[in-house]
């Protein structure tokens, strides 16, 4: 018996690589979860806040496992993305008005990755003014005439950076107690700064766009009704792994920057977070993580964006497609990294500032997006016999209307700080 | 409505949320969508749906209580109001809203897959026909209002404006959103499915959800499924075959060419692969089972048994008869395999020789005897080089007594040249 027949036979085995294959969606999402974004934001709020933000990690987790087990399941089950499920369910004018947010938002997170590319070549000395333009050149090729696949899978290799934290955080000999504490124990604070925080925090782990993603790579993966167990696991995987980098990160910041009285004002001082395990070569190790980031989801936010917007209008799209073939996805890709970068390339543009506010946002589309992903969900057409779970609809729901209310409060403070002046 | 005989065209997003009066002036509700009835070529519209205020669910009335469609509303006759009743969908009626608009359809003029964006309609006398879809931007920017000032603003700067993009009914074929819906409502289309290219089906179905490739797929003819089934995605093979009944399947391998057979059932478990070969019919199980004992990578993996061969003292003649009595479609034209008493490969022929020369010439006056042959074990690699190098048609494949066990045409090679 050969290995191909050897795996037909046994279940176990067949099992097990089943799981590897389809091991994917979760992953990937989860690793891409931790972008420019998401380290700058753990850390800021780590920097600031101590421990104080840690409890905002259980609720994004709930919603997060919620929300992309929704989007896996409608992958699965309709095998349809979820551009075009909103497109068939809400027509052109309601598709439309969520495209414009999100083509809006992700311009900011894009953005961010730019400021995550300049903050970290920053540590090595490089002007953004260099490294910017450079990254995007560099980015515009890589997809119009490289390797794309090869490029992700080394970009994921590297993601395991991130692992630093970890022992990082660890060797910074937090009191765990109180890390526990603060874990456990939910406390809000209704100023605007610590608002948006929050806002921020959910926003960089639960964004949008990442909702559209992780459906068309379930999709991809062609994923069988009867396989949905795999992909469960895979979110659940996922999820936690993003949630444990999140938790880390905060920890380690807490340990190192708020205990001393640090502030986060660029990237670079973010790096001082991951002295305990690195010592000297703490920034360059940081700066090494996050440039890979950066310029992963660099890559891969435009895309994807350009993606989905051309899949719910009709237009051609795809990067196995050449620009004439496709002129309204590349125009779109190209449009959204050039004002990106021209954003981050402003003199005196306040990256941290830029980065924080660009999750916000995404927190604030994310309401939008939910509603009409639990709408779809429940309606036995599009569903079948899997629809939501009562369980289920009262965590998306709530989800939902926590995440606007809490953004009615920060908008409101806002105004009102203004009106002060 | 309009002077008899009139004929006015309206999109359907013009008509979408009009308010529907009774003969009193008295608002009933609002225009929801509308229904057709499939079967003719441009369908007329059988019944008004309406959405009452604060009321979820939906009434139908009848066409012909409608009085009139001018002033932005839908006016309807005397006492329509009291003839309005539930909504009720047959398999052969379709909801413009609900099930066409903003939904994916296969547009069989270019044979692709396209979104709806808005349906094109025309008036006539008091009928209303449905005779074009729009699958273009014009489409999405008249659904959002905009087409008056997209349409100043594009002639003012560019001195032109966008393009339509209308197909006519007759081409698109709706496919269903429901996932209940097990089969597809077929319309009659000037050109149907089954006139799609093998290749151009496969392509749709590849790009469809799973729901709709099977409905797709189940509703093609026997003959069109196994050609469509031999050019899809191996991946896509196996779920096709999942979605059909045990006696479709079986069916469409019979149809299908051995070879093509062959490839598809070397890639399913092993247990369905026997479950499968044994509801074959008895030619072509034998055909498969001998394939499936080359092993992949080998020429007797690739070859088809679809050829002729004549004994060499045949004449011209007999092996034009024996051409015309081959019902199933032949891969390779080119050339007659011309063989002894005992089925063992002496020469070949080409057509040419059958078009040109007497017809009482026997075949063995005529034919090559320095023959290039391949052995069922040989690696197709060094196959693609045989036929880099002779540039034949199709070679054949012989064992190690010189009988003909069947070729390897030019279109199997490209398909294993380009994989590599």
């Amino acid at each position: 018996m050969n290995i191909a027949q050897r795996i037909k036979e046994s279940p176990k085995l067949r099992t097990f690589l089943l799981f590897l294959a389809i091991l994917g969606p979760g992953i990937v999402t989860g690793s891409v979860d931790n972008d420019a974004g998401g380290i700058t934001t753990y850390s800021v709020a780590g920097a600031i806040y101590g421990y104080k933000l840690l409890w905002t990690l259980i609720p994004s987790f709930l919603l997060l496992v919620v929300v992309q087990e929704m989007n896996a399941r409608m992958g699965i089950v309709t095998g349809k993305g979820l551009a075009d499920l909103i497109r068939e369910n809400f027509g052109v004018k309601v598709t439309f008005i969520i495209f414009v947010g999100l083509v809006l938002a992700d311009i900011g997170n894009t953005a961010t990755e730019f400021a995550g590319v300049a903050g970290s070549l920053n540590v090595f000395g490089v002007s953004k003014y260099i490294s910017v333009p450079l990254v995007a050149v560099g980015v515009w090729i890589l997809v119009t005439k490289g390797d794309y696949k090869t490029a992700e899978r080394i970009f994921l290799f590297f993601s395991f950076c991130l692992l630093s934290y970890i022992i990082s955080a660890v060797l910074a000999k937090p009191d765990w107690h109180e890390v526990g504490k603060a874990f456990l124990k939910p406390q809000m604070h209704f100023d605007g700064q610590y608002i948006s925080m929050v806002l921020g925090i959910v926003g960089t782990t639960i964004a949008p766009w990442m909702q559209f993603y992780m459906q068309s790579a379930v999709i991809e993966k062609r994923i069988k009704l009867k396989d949905y167990k795999f992909a469960l696991w895979d979110v659940i995987v996922g999820c936690t792994a993003t949630v444990v980098v999140a938790f880390f990160i905060m920890v380690a910041c807490a340990a190192t920057l708020h205990k001393n009285g640090l502030t986060i004002n660029e990237a670079k001082d973010a790096a001082v977070a991951l002295k305990p395990f690195a010592g000297a070569f703490a920034s360059q190790l940081f700066a090494f993580g996050l440039f890979i980031a950066s310029v992963f989801s660099a890559t891969i936010l435009p895309l994807a964006t350009a993606f989905y917007v051309c899949e719910a209008f009709g237009f051609e799209a795809g990067i196995n497609k050449k620009i004439g073939e496709a002129p309204q996805f590349y125009a779109l890709f190209g449009f959204i990294m050039s004002v990106a970068v021209v954003i981050i390339l402003i003199p005196g543009a306040p990256l941290i500032t830029i980065t924080i506010w660009s999750q916000v946002i995404n927190a604030m589309l994310l309401p939008v997006v939910l509603y009409s992903m639990i709408r779809m969900v429940n309606k036995k057409k599009i569903m079948g016999d899997r629809v939501n779970n009562r369980f289920q609809n009262i965590v998306g729901w709530a989800g939902a209307v926590i995440l606007m209310a809490l953004t009615a409060i920060l908008l409101i403070s806002q105004v009102v700080s203004s009106l002060k002046k | 409505m309009q002077e008899p005989g009139l004929k006015m065209f309206l999109y359907f997003s013009q008509l979408k949320g009009r308010p529907i009066i009774d003969s009193d002036g008295r608002l009933r509700g609002k225009m929801a969508d509308l229904k057709v009835r499939l079967g003719d070529l441009f369908p007329k519209m059988t019944s008004l749906v309406v959405k009452r205020r604060w009321k979820k669910k939906l009434l139908e009335l009848d066409w012909t209580e409608v009085e009139s469609l001018n002033g932005n509303k839908i006016t309807l006759r005397e006492g329509a109001e009291e003839r309005f009743h539930s909504l009720e969908v047959d398999t052969d009626e379709l909801l413009l809203k609900e099930e066409l608009l903003d939904k994916q359809v296969v547009d069989t003029f270019g044979a692709k897959i396209e979104r709806v964006n808005d349906i094109h309609l025309l008036v006539v006398n008091k009928d209303l026909h449905i005779v074009h879809v729009d699958f273009g931007i014009r489409g999405i920017i008249r659904r959002l209002g905009w087409i008056k000032a997209a349409d100043f603003l594009t002639n003012l700067f560019f001195s032109t404006r966008f393009p339509e993009k209308l197909i006519s009914w007759k081409y698109v074929q709706p496919l269903a959103n429901d996932l209940r819906n097990k089969d597809l409502k077929l319309n009659v289309t000037v050109r149907s499915l089954h006139d799609l290219h093998p290749s151009e089906l496969a392509d749709i179905i590849e790009e469809l959800d799973r729901a709709n490739r099977s409905r797709l797929f189940k509703s093609l003819d026997v003959e069109t499924a196994a050609e469509t089934l031999g050019a899809v995605d191996p991946k896509l093979q196996a779920s096709l075959i999942d979605a059909s009944t045990a006696e479709q399947v079986s069916d469409i391998l019979d149809e299908m060419a051995p070879d093509e057979a062959t490839d598809l059932l070397a890639d399913l478990p092993e247990e369905q692969k026997q479950t499968l070969i044994r509801t074959m019919e008895k030619p072509s199980r034998e055909a498969v089972e001998e394939l499936l004992k080359f092993k992949e990578g080998t020429a007797g993996s690739l070859m088809t048994k679809d050829f002729l061969s004549i004994e060499k003292n045949r004449t011209i003649g007999e092996a034009i008869e024996e051409f015309r009595k081959i019902t199933y479609p032949l891969d390779s034209v080119s050339y007659i395999y011309v063989t002894d008493q005992e089925n063992r490969l002496v020469g070949v022929s080409t057509l040419r020789h059958l078009i040109t020369c007497e017809k009482d010439t026997p075949l063995a006056k005529l034919m090559n005897t320095h023959l290039i042959k391949i052995e069922p074990d040989d690696k197709v690699k060094d196959v693609v080089k045989l036929f880099q190098k002779y540039k034949f048609m199709a070679l054949p494949v012989v064992d190690r007594d010189n009988l003909l066990r069947g070729i390897i045409t030019l279109k199997d090679i490209i398909e294993t040249a380009l994989e590599e």
